[in-house]
């Protein structure tokens, strides 16, 4: 169990530079996503934690120690690989010991701890088998088992569940989250699924072109993403950014597009006059209204139903918004509708800086 | 299948492509070619091993069974060319595979520049045998040859040597010569093997604490195994079946010292026009080179993964 802190870490490939002064603190046993699309940097950052790869510039604090000297094996880290990276000629049970193998601890005791590690895995039944004879799963099992057996200050997961299939995927997030929950031992995520960022973490930094756009809990990424970038990746289907202009006295806001009213107290006091801005609505926020209380009014476009609710395309204006709605849903393509979202599921974005505005 | 009768007609060929019978159409070409060039000789010249075929005494030409397998136990050039055979091979193959192995390995590091060390690597293996085999005849001469006047000027030698006419040293500068030429075909294909190992693996090694060498041995070798091993077939076999290095630099000599079958064998037939007991030679080698990779293939394990 350690803490762990990220200081100003940069890293530059000849002129190119990947990583731009990132900062991020995890505490004792949390659980840190870093979320982004392909090429953000994020599996970058992952391997200058493990010391895979040299820093730039910057410091990697484990548990308060400076570890950006120190080569992989001796930060007392355990990593599991996207691909499993399993040792192909030897037995899951000597893989899974390998580490301390390498570190010179007796076979008995290494016995002990591979068999305590494979039973909290249920892989106790595959210890004489070689990787090549293991489902995908099963590897994914022996990867992990290879990892918790050293007992490390800090697990570092690159996509981990890539490889899998939906239901094992599902499966075996839900085994991390419990193995986490058993050991308390503090975690680096790295993934590009939103799903798993907002199931596991208890700190996620979504990053992009090198940067952190937002770090904070999931809950807080969810409800108030800070830039357009963050608010689109999070969420699914993905959140409506609507067009329009952002008018306010310092005391009232009101934001209006065609088709579109919504106003707002605020406490910021800033004046806006007819500033180009962008409303952001989670589909699942929107509630069928009647007139008075309607901020959106449309037409219905198309209709989905997926089982326990339907998506709903609506034309607002000359945009289109998607609302998640409950499944006993009457009406049918070409229907005029009025919608309506509580205020604190809003989020207004500036249409040119694309940050978010707070009232 | 019921879609063809839906099919508009495209006449014969195009009916004939819907059955089974085209794809032995399609293979005819080639197995015909396979059977003239390949499966009639081969079994021509298991056939006159059984024979007498002299040029030089057509009197004496037709079936005499296994003389010239009994005649080849009580041959000592035989067995001479059969130790040299295996010495040259063995030594040859083993430089050339640990030779490959130290330019795959620094050409996968990927350095700048090393795009041009690849192609120059390259350039041995491109040579023919022939035009390889009179460069290095020159090189290594006894009276004009380069490598003499250095290693003289650096104080290694005294002074001149022949080195393909001192029996002490001829096969072992004709081995050197093939490693040279053959080297870079393991590097090639060993870099192709190197390139597919998933660089996770070494990671991982690093983060459990994995030396150099445990890394060496516990991913890189097992996982290189089926190329090395295909590599290592191809080229014994190669090297058995070859003997044009040795005809230009040796040409078996002096006396028997550098005498390998294949070379054995061709001049037992363009030399003594003794086609049988050249086809018996050729017999002998074909029977060893199976049997070699068979075992070498039980060994290594390949066929199980």
């Amino acid at each position: 169990m350690a803490t762990l802190s990220l200081q100003n870490v940069q890293k530059s490939y000849g002129g190119l530079q990947v990583l731009h002064g990132i900062d991020v603190e995890l505490e004792d046993g949390g659980f840190l996503v870093l979320l982004g699309p392909s090429g953000c940097g994020k599996s970058t950052l992952l391997n200058l934690i493990a010391g895979l790869d040299d820093i730039s510039a910057g410091d990697i604090r484990i548990d308060g120690r400076s570890v950006v000297e120190l080569a992989p094996k001796d930060r007392n880290i355990a990593m599991v690989f996207q691909s499993y990276a399993l040792y192909p000629t030897m037995t899951v049970e000597r893989n899974i010991g390998f580490g301390l193998e390498m570190r010179g601890i007796n076979g008995i005791e290494r016995s002990a701890a591979v068999k305590k590690a494979a039973d909290l895995l249920q892989i106790s039944h595959l210890l004489d088998r070689r990787p090549a004879n293991l489902s995908g799963g099963q590897r994914q099992r022996v990867a992990m088992g290879r990892a918790i057996v050293r007992n490390p200050d800090l697990f570092l997961f690159d996509e981990p569940l890539s490889n899998l299939d939906a239901k094992l995927r599902a499966e075996m997030r839900t085994e991390i989250k419990r193995l986490h929950g058993r050991l308390g031992t503090s975690v680096v995520y790295v993934t590009h699924d939103q799903i798993e960022a907002m199931t596991l973490g208890t700190k996620v930094a979504v990053m992009k072109g090198g940067y952190i756009q937002q770090f904070a809990d999931p809950q807080t990424i969810y409800e108030k993403p800070a830039n357009m970038f963050v608010a689109g990746f999070i969420g699914s289907p993905p959140m409506n950014f609507v067009t329009g202009t952002l008018t306010s006295d310092g005391r009232l806001a009101r934001f209006e597009a065609p088709g579109v009213r919504v106003e707002a107290p605020m406490s910021s006091g800033e004046i806006f006059r007819a500033k180009a801005a962008v409303l952001g609505i989670r589909p699942e926020e929107l509630k069928i209204a009647d007139v008075t209380g309607s901020m959106l009014t449309g037409t219905i476009d198309v209709i989905e139903p997926t089982g326990p609710d339907t998506i709903v395309t609506v034309r607002v204006g000359d945009q289109a918004v998607v609302a998640r709605l409950p499944s006993r849903f009457s009406s049918k393509a070409g229907d005029g509708v009025y919608l309506r979202a509580e205020l604190a599921g809003l989020s207004l974005f500036d249409a040119v800086t694309e940050m978010r505005i707070q009232l | 299948m019921d879609t063809g009768s839906h099919l508009p007609k495209t006449g014969m060929i195009g009916e004939l492509s819907e059955t089974r019978y085209w794809i032995y159409l399609l293979l005819l070409p080639s197995l015909v070619i396979i059977l003239l060039v390949i499966a009639y000789p081969t079994i021509y010249g298991m056939a006159i091993s059984f024979r007498e075929m002299r040029l030089t005494r057509p009197g004496l030409n037709g079936w005499v069974g296994f003389k010239h397998y009994l005649v080849m136990i009580d041959d000592p050039v035989f067995w001479v060319a059969l130790k040299n055979t295996v010495l040259w091979v063995t030594f040859a193959v083993v430089l050339e595979l640990g030779l490959g192995f130290i330019a795959a390995t620094a050409l996968n590091r990927n350095v700048p520049g090393t795009g041009i060390f690849a192609v120059l690597i390259l350039v041995p293996y491109f040579l023919p045998n022939v035009v390889a085999g009179h460069m290095w005849a020159l090189l290594l001469d006894p009276r004009l040859g380069v490598i003499n006047d250095i290693l003289v000027r650096i104080g290694i030698l005294n002074s001149y040597k022949a080195w393909f006419a001192d029996p002490n040293t001829a096969l072992a500068a004709t081995i050197f010569v093939e490693a040279w030429h053959g080297f870079p075909f393991f590097a090639l294909l060993l870099l192709a093997g190197l390139k597919g190992i998933p660089q996770d693996l070494y990671k991982a090694a690093a983060v459990d604490g994995a030396g150099p060498i445990a890394e060496f041995r516990l991913i890189t070798v097992p996982m290189l195994k089926s190329v090395i091993a295909a590599a290592v077939i191809l080229r014994v076999i190669s090297l058995v079946n070859s003997p044009d290095l040795l005809l230009i630099l040796t040409g078996g000599g002096p006396g028997d010292a550098t005498q390998v079958l294949s070379l054995y064998a061709f001049q037992t037939a363009y030399k003594d026009f003794n086609f049988g007991y050249a086809s018996a030679l050729s017999v002998v080698m074909f029977v060893i080179l199976m049997v070699f990779a068979y075992a070498y293939i039980r060994l290594s394990k390949i066929g199980r993964e």
